[in-house]
């Protein structure tokens, strides 16, 4: 249907998602949208990735102090780690939107963060899957399922935005969980 | 791995392809259509993935941007 409406390059997934051998989200279209009201502009929309990145460095903090198994810790630190570069990286893009801005504090200050990437509360999360957490290569599931869920979620904000500055930011931030994704994966083979 | 097309028809990929599509295509750059209905999009989908499904496919086709190439299951 699409060839024959104008549409350059058609594609179609042998299988469909039966076939899929890739990561996946789950959850409806709605889910975590609520965040958004859709006229944000570019750095609101770095404001509110920000909140959810520290969300999400908070939970593997939270993690990493609740466990007794030395690798898990270790693990959760390392993976704390990335979300603090995420957002540092989100902090040198916003200055070059607001060159007026009075230092990172004066930026956090502005921030919800009790909101992790893919839209739960740290609490809330920790709470539900405790029990898949003693383990390493369960901490890395968590990990891939939560990018996945955030690269889904970033996709599906991209759709409801109307600026375009902001779409490309939503754009950078679902490819950077891309290779996030692709690094846990990697991490994952070698533990197997 | 780099998959072209020149002409209008529909190209088949295997799942393998796909990911390696989207590997090598930045986020924004193309579509992930899923035309299934929305009871089977909540339970698992590609990441990205915009739900329009097939029945209102025809209608909704001006949500989608004809210059991207776009990926459908």
């Amino acid at each position: 249907m699409l060839a024959g409406k104008g549409f350059r390059k058609a594609y179609n997934l042998n299988g469909g998602i039966r076939a899929w051998n890739g990561h996946t989200a789950a959850g409806p279209y709605d889910m975590g949208m609520t965040y958004l009201r859709g006229d944000e502009d570019a750095r609101e929309i770095i404001g509110l990735a920000y909140g959810m990145e520290e969300g999400l460095r908070g939970f593997y903090m939270a993690v990493g102090e609740r466990t007794e198994d030395k690798e898990v810790a270790d693990l959760a630190r390392k993976l704390s780690g990335i979300e603090d570069r995420h957002k540092k990286r989100l902090f040198d893009l916003y200055l070059t939107l607001d060159s007026g801005l009075d230092g990172r504090e004066a930026f956090e200050s502005r921030i919800v963060n009790n909101v992790m990437e893919g839209g739960s509360t740290t609490e809330e999360f920790l709470e539900r899957n405790r029990e898949f957490m003693k383990t390493s290569p369960d901490l890395l599931n968590i990990a891939m399922m939560l990018e996945t869920q955030a690269l889904d979620l970033y996709m599906r904000y991209s759709e409801k935005l109307r600026d375009e500055k902001g779409k490309d930011v939503l754009f950078g931030l679902a490819e950077e969980e891309k290779g996030h994704l692709e690094s846990l994966g990697r991490l994952m083979d070698k533990r197997v | 791995m780099q998959i072209e097309q020149d002409d209008a028809a529909v190209i088949n990929l295997d799942p393998e392809e796909a990911r390696g599509f989207m590997r090598n295509h930045k986020e924004g750059t193309y579509t992930i259509l899923d035309v299934r209905q929305p009871g089977e999009y909540e339970k698992a989908r590609i990441p990205g993935a915009k739900l329009v499904p097939l029945p209102e496919l025809v209608d909704r086709l001006g949500e989608l941007d004809p210059q991207r190439p776009v990926i459908a299951y």
